[in-house]
């Protein structure tokens, strides 16, 4: 029953070996998408309620936007570290 | 998850402005200083402050105490309509309800105001529109000279059912059915989930702030028993229809000695006693606890309603206490007697 029908040509094997790699460069971009892919979503996610209430801070005093932005940008960095690790994976 | 329906939750714009705002008013530092102010540098300095726009519109038409008052009711409309205005979906809702509290202060002066008489010109000088019900509207239904005129005028509004059966005669049944009307909306306009059971607390310890008002009054006027029950609000905190029915019959000096077993009584300890001179002490210390605790829960949950509950009550607090000292600089008072009159 484990018998094969017939026998696998060289190249063949060449030829699957190939297509493995090109699958794993696949899989390794699908990796790095996802990490900035998923970082990013996070990131806005947590942006979403620091940027409104930053915009209602400085609707009242003005001088609170330099603050605001910088507290809006803070959750910024979990992109970069996405962002990070996708560079790892593609050219590592 | 993110809706209900009532809208979505849009807490962190409205709260982050609402806290903007509440760190321009008037620091409770200042107010002494105003105790040494004569009223014309008292109109000075409100009309240099968040007050300008309102004194600046209005210092043709009136001056003097007049002026300080129109003033103080036109920025309290203002500032509780910007809320409005800047707050979307849920918090909308619930300030909406929350400052029906104003309609219910308006129709009980434009009935107070026909009951005794007042020409129709000083009643509409008496509205403060900061609720749903528009000034124009008000102005119009406070100028109407009769009674059914009036209950025809709130035909389509919440507040019919409660002032429908009025025929004219003693206020205090209208009143409380509108107090009432008032509280069971806004108990039930908020929901069941974690931040809201707090909302509820805060809306039920007003409740019974309030009944422990009138049942000091009350009591101290010896009225009868069946009439208090009937001007308390059921739905507190602490004092439950069960403790309501309790208090109510006790004789005074019980009454005074049963506070102790509330958490009101750290507020009270020092300004009741079984032959207390006055209730102002009373009603300042309440007001007092009602500003701390407002406070204190709107750090529980900062992206709720709490903050913006705690910025009405504030700003409310701030234009009385600005009314005071005016009024009591205008009457002469000392400065003894409008400093316990201040809630700061």
């Amino acid at each position: 029953m484990l018998e094969v029908a017939g026998t696998i040509e060289p190249s063949s094997i060449e030829l699957l070996k190939d297509v493995a790699v090109e699958n794993n460069r696949g899989l390794v971009a699908i990796g790095a998408g996802l990490a900035v892919g998923l970082a990013g979503i996070g990131s806005g996610i947590a942006e979403k309620d620091i940027g409104a209430a930053a915009v209602g801070a400085f609707a009242e005093r003005e001088e609170l936007f330099g603050k605001g932005l910088i507290m809006t940008v803070i959750p910024e960095t979990i992109v970069i570290f996405g962002l990070v690790v996708a560079i790892l994976l593609l050219f590592l | 998850m993110f809706f209900n329906r009532r809208g979505s939750k849009k807490y962190a714009y409205i709260t982050a402005r609402v806290r903007g705002m509440k760190s321009k008013l008037i620091q409770r530092e200042v107010f002494p200083k105003m105790m040494n102010m004569d009223l014309a540098e008292i109109t000075r300095f409100i009309g240099e402050s968040e007050y300008k726009q309102d004194v600046d519109e209005l210092a043709q038409k009136y001056s003097g105490i007049d002026l300080v008052e129109h003033a103080l009711n036109q920025n309290l409309a203002r500032t509780y309509r910007k809320l409005l205005r800047i707050s979307q979906d849920e918090p909308n809702y619930l300030i909406t309800e929350y400052l029906r509290h104003w309609d219910i202060w308006n129709i009980k002066t434009i009935l107070r105001g026909k009951y005794y008489g007042a020409p129709p010109e000083e009643v509409q000088e008496a509205v403060v529109a900061a609720g749903q019900l528009g000034y124009r509207q008000l102005i119009s239904i406070a100028g109407m000279e009769s009674i059914d005129d009036i209950k025809v005028a709130f035909e389509n509004t919440p507040y019919h059912s409660a002032i429908s059966d009025y025929q004219g005669g003693m206020l205090s049944t209208v009143e409380n059915n509108l107090d009432k009307l008032y509280y069971s909306r806004l108990l039930s306009s908020v929901g069941k989930s974690k931040g809201e059971m707090l909302s509820l607390k805060f809306i039920r310890t007003e409740i019974d702030l309030k009944n422990l008002k009138t049942l000091f009054r009350t009591k101290n006027a010896d009225l009868p028993r069946d009439e208090i029950m009937e001007l308390l609000i059921p739905g507190g905190a602490e004092l439950k229809d069960g403790d309501l029915r309790r208090l109510v019959s006790l004789s005074w000096q019980d009454f005074i000695k049963s506070m102790e077993d509330y958490s009101y009584w750290s507020a009270l300890s020092e300004v009741i006693s079984e032959d207390m001179p006055s209730l102002m002490g009373m009603e300042a210390e309440l007001d007092k606890y009602a500003m701390k605790y407002s406070s204190e829960v709107s750090h529980y949950y900062p992206l709720s309603i709490l903050p913006i509950f705690d910025y009405i009550i504030r700003k409310n607090n701030e234009i009385n206490n600005l009314r005071t000292i005016a009024r009591g600089k205008e009457s002469a008072l000392s400065d003894d007697i409008i400093k316990k009159h201040l809630v700061m």
